[in-house]
């Protein structure tokens, strides 16, 4: 076998080569761990969002959309009373009726963002126990409380939304009471108000839906049987988290655009990167002679260039990950129902370490071949 | 130590065959250190590269040290390389990012040998062409002849029985020349090496114990010398 520090030094035999080669890898890599944390981070908001002890009562045919659901103002009520298994909490059921509504909002500042808007009443604490004030109060009549992440989504500076500032919805005007965290879920980019202003706000009578939180997820049923006997009601009955998880599948589309986009530009690089390594392997064509007429294998010679490439291409995936880290980390991505966090995760620094690895064997592969295949007479002439 | 019987060496380029070698009959003794003379594009080389089991004849047969590497596999021959022959170019072809040890050193690390039993015969063997206090230095820092010592000193490390030089003093100047000659004479007499020697220097033949043209792939003359 040649020795590993053959391999390394013939790395830095061409430096603009070797930087082309680490250079190449790192933007792969990177986009790779770009798009596995993008869509790690949507599946992980969508997954976080929904509670599988939650159950949602919806308009029948609204599944898709609770935004288009319309139930009875008077649901709340009777399904409180009717469905067993409904948490209790210091006597307070934990159930509340929701209008979820989409629409613009205008900052003080003349700034203007879609917003979602989620009409509650104060039991929505009780059955969203994720939701935290983090300051200021629960919203009264004409206020509201903002997710922390709300401005992200709305795409308005952060400090527009401070407590005691106003906001318009439509046309009237609202005081920000409070803020709250709803960590990873995607109401911390939604704006929440009280049920009655978002009535009159969106002008109707009816709510969007029913959300109950059951003592286990397994009285999801007592909720499935009261949906199915009051037909009158012309209701379904949804976990939480599975009208999430179908939000979920509605995105895939997107996931895999974002995965094929990384595909192609990867592809790219890595035919470039493939030319690099020829022309870097292919200018010591008669070396490689040499070491076979030595009596090196060919094999040999080929896992030393293996090697070569190899390590170039572990240096460009430390280079991205480092990248990675200082760049996207943190980072909030707002889509149509929220806004997420995407975090390089061990996950994902395990996926950029593949690639990186993968690249630097299988990339070297073509080239090498290429390299050791001609007769070894004439390679030696060369 | 060689017997080449009737060995043929064609090439097909495109529709015609070239033919550099036919029918060639070559026999040296062990220890002998033998020139090869002949114009170019006479199969000097091409006959080179088959006493060093660089290439294969197309038919014939080709015993050297009692096995016929004739029908050795690419494999087989590449194995047998490492064992057997030590291959001198006219333009060294030491490898550049290594030092003059770690070139010498290449041809052990395919033997199993340890790490000091690597550097002792490495450093014998710069020794021998007379280069020890060149070691750390790489080929870019070496002259044409130095560098052509250790390559040298490469092809001998491993203790094979043939070395094969193609043209070694061919880029050098007269001085370098007679060095690299008086060793290669040294090598034979001393070691009992059997050296086959391309040249086109007359100067360079009358260093080897026996003479050989070659004509348009067949040799033609004999003239030893003493
Ligand atoms: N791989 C090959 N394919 C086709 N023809 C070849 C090949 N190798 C050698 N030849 C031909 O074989 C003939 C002999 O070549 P060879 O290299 O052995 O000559 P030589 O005697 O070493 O010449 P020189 O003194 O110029 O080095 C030449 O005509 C050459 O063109
Ligand atoms: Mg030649």
């Amino acid at each position: 076998m040649l020795p590993l520090s053959y391999a390394l030094r013939n790395l830095f035999r061409d430096k603009s080569r070797l930087l082309q080669t680490v250079g190449g890898s790192a933007l792969v890599v990177m986009l790779v761990m770009a798009a596995a944390a993008l869509n790690g981070g949507m599946k992980q908001v969508l997954a976080a969002s929904g509670s599988s002890r939650n159950a949602i009562l919806l308009g029948a045919g609204s599944e898709e959309s609770i935004q288009r659901s319309e139930v009875s103002a008077q649901l709340s009520g009777i399904a409180e009373a009717t469905i067993r298994g409904v948490s209790k909490v210091m006597g307070r059921p934990a159930a509340t009726a929701e209008i979820h509504y989409m629409s613009a909002l205008h900052t003080a500042d003349g700034e203007k963002g879609q917003a979602l808007f989620r009409g509650v009443t104060p039991s929505a604490l009780l059955v969203h126990p994720e939701v935290r004030l983090i300051d200021g109060t629960f919203p009264q009549a004409g206020e509201v409380m903002v997710g922390k992440l709300a401005w992200r989504k709305l795409g308005i500076a952060e400090d527009a939304l401070m407590i005691g500032k106003k906001v318009l919805l439509d046309k009237s005007e609202m005081t920000i009471s409070g803020v709250f965290a709803a960590p990873g879920t995607v109401m911390e980019s939604e704006i929440w108000a009280v049920i009655g202003d978002l009535r009159m706000l969106a002008q109707r009578e009816t709510v969007s839906c029913v959300v109950l939180r059951m003592d286990h997820p397994k009285y999801f049923s007592d909720a499935e049987l009261f949906a199915q006997q009051r037909l009158d009601l012309e209701l379904t009955a949804m976990r939480e988290s599975d009208y999430y998880a179908a939000l979920g599948d509605f995105y895939k589309p997107i996931r895999i655009m974002t995965w094929l986009t990384a595909g192609l530009v990867a592809a790219g690089a890595i035919f470039g990167g493939f030319n690099t390594l020829y022309a870097a392997f292919a200018s010591r064509i008669r070396e490689l002679a040499t070491l076979q007429a030595i009596g090196f294998g060919r094999f040999a010679i080929f896992f030393s260039l293996m090697q070569e490439s190899l390590v170039a291409c572990l240096a460009g995936t430390l280079l991205a990950s480092a990248l990675a880290l200082w760049l996207l980390d943190g980072m909030t991505i707002p889509f149509s129902i929220g806004a997420f966090t995407i975090g390089i995760t061990p996950g994902v620094a395990v996926i950029g370490l593949v690639t990186g690895i993968l690249l630097g064997i299988l990339g070297s592969i073509p080239p090498a071949i290429r390299c050791l295949m001609p007769a070894l007479p004439k390679a030696l002439r060369s | 130590m060689i017997t080449c019987k009737s060995i043929s060496k064609s090439y097909t380029k495109g529709t015609n065959i070239v033919t550099p070698l036919e029918n060639l009959d070559l026999e040296v003794g062990r220890g002998e250190f033998l020139a090869l003379m002949g114009p170019s594009g006479s199969g000097k080389t091409t006959l080179l590269n088959l006493i060093s089991g660089i290439d294969s004849p197309s038919s014939g047969s080709l015993i050297i040290d009692g096995e016929n590497i004739a029908s050795f596999s690419r494999k087989q021959l590449t194995a047998w390389r490492a064992r057997k022959v030590g291959y001198i170019f006219q333009l060294y072809h030491l490898i550049p990012v290594l030092t003059a040890f770690e070139n010498v050193e290449l041809p052990l690390l395919i033997t199993s040998m340890s790490k000091a039993e690597r550097r002792q015969k490495a450093e014998e063997a710069l020794e021998i062409v007379g280069l020890q206090d060149r070691s750390h230095h790489t080929p870019s820092e070496l002259s044409g002849g130095q560098e052509q010592r250790v390559a040298i000193a490469r092809a001998l490390v491993a203790d094979p029985a043939l070395l094969v030089a193609d043209e070694p003093t061919g880029d050098l100047d007269r001085e370098s020349a007679t060095m690299i000659l008086e060793l290669l004479q040294k090598l034979s007499r001393e070691r009992g090496k059997t050296i086959v020697m391309v040249t086109h220097d007359a100067r360079a033949a009358a260093a080897a114990d026996r003479t050989l043209h070659l004509e348009k792939g067949k040799l033609l003359e004999n003239e030893p010398h003493l």
